[in-house]
């Protein structure tokens, strides 16, 4: 396994602080520690060459988990072994054999072309100069960038400058690359091309573990999904059986002529009630067949118009989420 | 509608847009207000040195350039008091606005950015009021035994107020460069060491050369924390010249309109500009 | 050792480049950078033009120890000492952690990516006033020379000392540029003579808080009159590296345990 993860735990520490004066002087003298569990125990393994989703909402952990992985914050307790490191114990010879790409903090300098970030990149990593020509210009094609790596930063677009960033993180040729909201604020077509990169890269045999919260670049990436709540993992699994594992369900949008019945039936989860003639409804195939429940709709209520979809990945990341 | 009821409204809704804001900024600031008392370490620590210094100075004689040794230290403790009571960052605020555009927000309200800027600084001046001010004031008062008292109070705080007034105004035509400067630190920089200078924030304007202190006397610079701290001390004297309390104050007024002129002026020009170029 | 300083040159270029897309601008902060330094040599001089002193210093052996000082300001600033603000628009930003995924130090990285161009004026400053008014003093033998580098080292070392206490102080006190403040008004008693102050100011200037040695103590083996406690200067400044690498690593091992 390239990466192995035991019991992951972190607890912050931290003080309530008084908003009023009196209470910020108190809290000179006495102060109440807070205990904040971000991660709760996580395990898991990845292997070389995988390209795994992290997805959770804000707060989950996720970005907890990533800087733990990427040396930048030590643990509570529990035990990371990547490739023969424990990343933050061994930070420095660690991260030689990582990249990393932060989608809201940017390695390159703003005032000067990209390329002479790049340069100073390859001091640091000590790459040799014709390996630095030959990845650089590689990247540069795969992503379409042409001559923009010698224009001032300042003057390229979001989407240019987040494709730099990447050839920034991956100069140095990592084996794992940590990707942390990568497609942020990007138009369509550049995130279309920064995901061919990232599944291009992938092939040659680079290992990439995503945060995001754009559910699209999970579909178009991420062969497995971890999603992460509360500290706890509450998914480990292929997209494929994150899409059914809501099981065989549909979601029904339905307006009637008369007032609804009441549907408080097994197998219907009304999710909104909008009106006494219009309902959206998540429908379980299995206790609640469909045209049970069209006959019975269109028999007390008389139906106007019904719409019948497959459950989204956001239906079931919502359900997710909520989980308690 | 008369002019007359006009300003009859304007008059209560300026001044309650001046309390709100000044009430916001004081709030917003309160946060901060532990980076304001470092202030409280900072300006007596500077102090002592000032009072090593000339101790060293007078230690062979008893009057320099027509100061005493106590004359001398009270020069120092009342101008850095007043800096604490007039100082702001408007020019940099303003340039800030200026460059990233967040300054066209301001164009649609129905205050003018000036206004609102100086209703800022009352809410800012008025939180270091209490954690800035009135520490220092109490350490140099006992622990350094300066006689902060003005000798005249009517006349002083009627200067300490043209002050308040003539720094942010000139902070204010500073920041307004930015309308032409697409980079601004090094001038900004520039123009405030030169008027720590010229207003006598190092050292007395008297012990400049007499020739630099004839165009001391013709530049605005005087009457930011100079002048303030002769009316406080109660006698005005520069290139030769004394002046008699009430006049120099007159002459603060006048630098004053002077400088609110500079400012119509520059706001017409730079706005213009800022218009004309469609950013 | 090869490969660092070849990182660094590095640093120090792309920190050009980038200063660069302001000329104008720069060479303005260069001369401003030199001006701010310049008020305590200008208040030295008028004291002096109007006929007063500090008595048992001429003009230029007062101006001398301002040199020195400001010598060492312009050797630290432009070259070092910029892991001060570095440190705090990195933690505040969040940008900090970009250094921690590099394969050097963090100590390394922060100094790699903090060369400030603009600071050179002070060194030009620092040169300047150092030569001017040592011209106008009697010439310093070879051993008067030796003894003023090895305590001119030690006045460096201090001041990356001073480095690392402020950044480190950047990383629990979010956003607070004030440290700088709080550096000049302390270290301000460094540049006069020592002998002005109250005996036990001197000896805290001296003994406790390294600040004499940033200037009057190594420019008194130039003037050839050493200052009482001199070497104990030199160990208390060592000592304070010391302790100032300790409190770095501590407050970065906060960081990494929070995590900004």
């Amino acid at each position: 396994m390239l990466i192995t993860v035991e019991n992951l735990a972190k607890e912050y520490k931290s003080y309530q602080r008084g908003n009023s004066f009196g209470e910020a002087v108190k809290s000179l003298f006495v102060r109440k520690p807070l205990y904040i569990q971000a991660l709760k125990g996580i395990s898991f393994k990845i292997a070389e060459g995988e390209l795994v989703g992290f997805l959770g909402p804000n707060g989950a952990g996720k970005s907890t988990t990533l800087k733990i992985l990427t040396g930048i914050l030590y643990p509570s307790s529990g035990k990371v072994d990547i490739m023969g490191y424990t990343p933050w114990r061994d930070r420095k010879s660690y991260v030689a054999k990582i990249g990393a790409v932060f989608g809201q903090k940017s390695q390159l300098l703003w005032d000067i072309p990209p390329i002479d970030a790049f340069y100073l990149n390859k001091a640091i990593y000590a790459i040799p100069e014709r390996e630095f020509k030959r990845t650089m210009d590689q990247m540069v094609e795969l992503l379409g960038l042409g001559d923009l790596i010698r224009k001032p930063t300042r003057q390229l677009s979001l989407g240019e400058r987040m494709k730099c960033e990447f050839i920034m993180a991956m100069l140095h040729k990592p084996e794992i690359v940590f990707l942390d909201e990568p497609t942020i604020g990007l138009d369509v077509i550049a995130k279309d091309r920064i995901r061919e990169f990232i599944l291009e890269m992938n092939k040659t045999g680079v290992t990439f573990i995503l945060t995001t919260h754009d559910l699209s670049d999970i579909e178009h990436l991420a062969q497995r999904v971890i999603v992460v709540n509360h500290g706890e993992i509450v998914f480990d699994n292929s997209i494929t059986t994150l899409r059914r594992h809501l099981g065989e369900k549909k979601i029904i949008a339905v307006s009637t002529v008369h007032p609804l019945p009441d549907l408080a039936l097994p197998g219907i989860n009304i999710t909104n009630r909008i009106s006494p003639f219009q309902a959206e409804l998540e429908l379980d195939l299995t206790v609640f067949e469909l045209n049970k429940f069209i006959a019975l709709v269109n028999k007390t209520s008389t139906i106007r118009d019904l719409s019948v979809r497959e459950p989204q990945i956001e239906d079931v990341i919502k359900v997710l989420y909520q989980l308690r | 509608m008369s002019t007359q009821s006009g300003i009859k409204k304007q008059v209560p809704y300026l001044f309650s847009v001046l309390k709100a804001t000044a009430f916001s900024t004081y709030k917003e600031w309160a946060a901060y207000r532990s980076q304001m008392a470092v202030t409280i370490f900072v300006g007596p620590v500077f102090f002592l040195t000032q009072m090593f210094i000339w101790r060293a100075v007078y230690a062979t004689r008893t009057t320099l350039n027509g100061l005493t040794l106590e004359q001398m230290l009270t020069y120092y403790g009342i101008i850095s008091v007043i800096g604490y009571l007039t100082y702001d960052s408007a020019d940099w605020d303003l340039q800030w606005l200026i460059r990233t555009g967040s300054f066209l927000t301001f164009m649609l309200r129905p205050v003018s950015h000036c206004y609102y800027a100086f209703a800022q600084k009352i809410g800012h001046r008025l939180l270091a009021l209490w954690v800035e001010l009135l520490p220092i004031y109490l350490i140099f008062f006992f622990v350094f035994k300066i006689p902060l008292v003005p000798a005249e109070p009517g006349w002083a705080l009627l200067s300490l107020t043209f002050s308040f007034v003539l720094v942010f105004l000139t902070n204010y035509c500073i920041g307004l460069s930015a309308f032409w400067l697409t980079k601004t630190e090094g001038i900004r920089r520039a123009l405030l060491v030169l008027l720590d200078l010229c207003a006598g924030m190092l050292i007395p304007l008297t012990f400049f050369p007499t020739g630099m202190q004839k165009v001391l006397f013709y530049l605005p610079f005087q009457f930011i924390s100079y002048v303030p701290t002769r009316v406080f001390i109660g006698h005005y004297e520069l290139a030769g010249i004394t002046l008699s309390i009430p006049q120099v104050v007159g002459l603060q007024l006048v630098a004053i309109l002077v400088m609110f002129a500079l400012y119509r002026l520059l706001w017409h020009l730079g706005i213009k500009r800022f218009t004309g170029v469609g950013a | 050792m090869k490969t660092n300083l070849r990182i660094y040159l590095a640093g120090v270029k792309t920190a050009l480049a980038s200063r660069m897309a302001y000329r104008g601008d720069f060479l303005m902060s260069m001369l401003i950078m030199l001006l701010v330094e310049m008020a305590a040599p200008l208040i030295t001089f008028l004291i002096y033009e109007n006929g007063a002193t500090f008595p048992g210093w001429n003009m230029y052996e007062a101006l001398l120890i301002q040199g020195v000082f400001l010598l060492g300001k312009g050797i630290a600033y432009p070259f070092f000492f910029g892991i001060v603000w570095n440190t705090i628009e990195r933690v505040r930003e969040g940008t900090f952690d970009l250094l921690l995924i590099k394969p050097k130090s963090v100590l390394f990285m922060a100094i790699v990516t903090a060369f400030d161009s603009e600071d050179l004026g002070k060194l030009i400053g620092g040169v300047t006033l150092f030569t001017l008014s040592l011209k106008r003093l009697p010439a310093p033998g070879w051993g008067e020379w030796l003894q003023f580098f090895l305590l001119f080292a030690v006045t460096l070392m201090v001041l990356f000392g001073y480095g690392l206490i402020m950044a480190g102080l950047g990383i629990v006190w979010i956003g607070n540029f004030r440290v700088y403040d709080i550096f000049s008004s302390i270290t301000n008693f460094g540049l006069y003579p020592t002998a002005i102050f109250s005996k036990p100011l001197q000896t805290i200037i001296t003994l406790i808080i390294p600040i004499a040695i940033l200037g009057s103590v190594p420019a008194t083996v130039l003037l050839g009159r050493p200052s009482a406690g001199t070497l104990g200067a030199v160990g208390v400044g060592l000592l304070f590296l010391l302790f100032s690498l300790v409190f770095w690593q501590w407050m970065l091992k906060k960081y990494t345990s929070v995590g900004g």
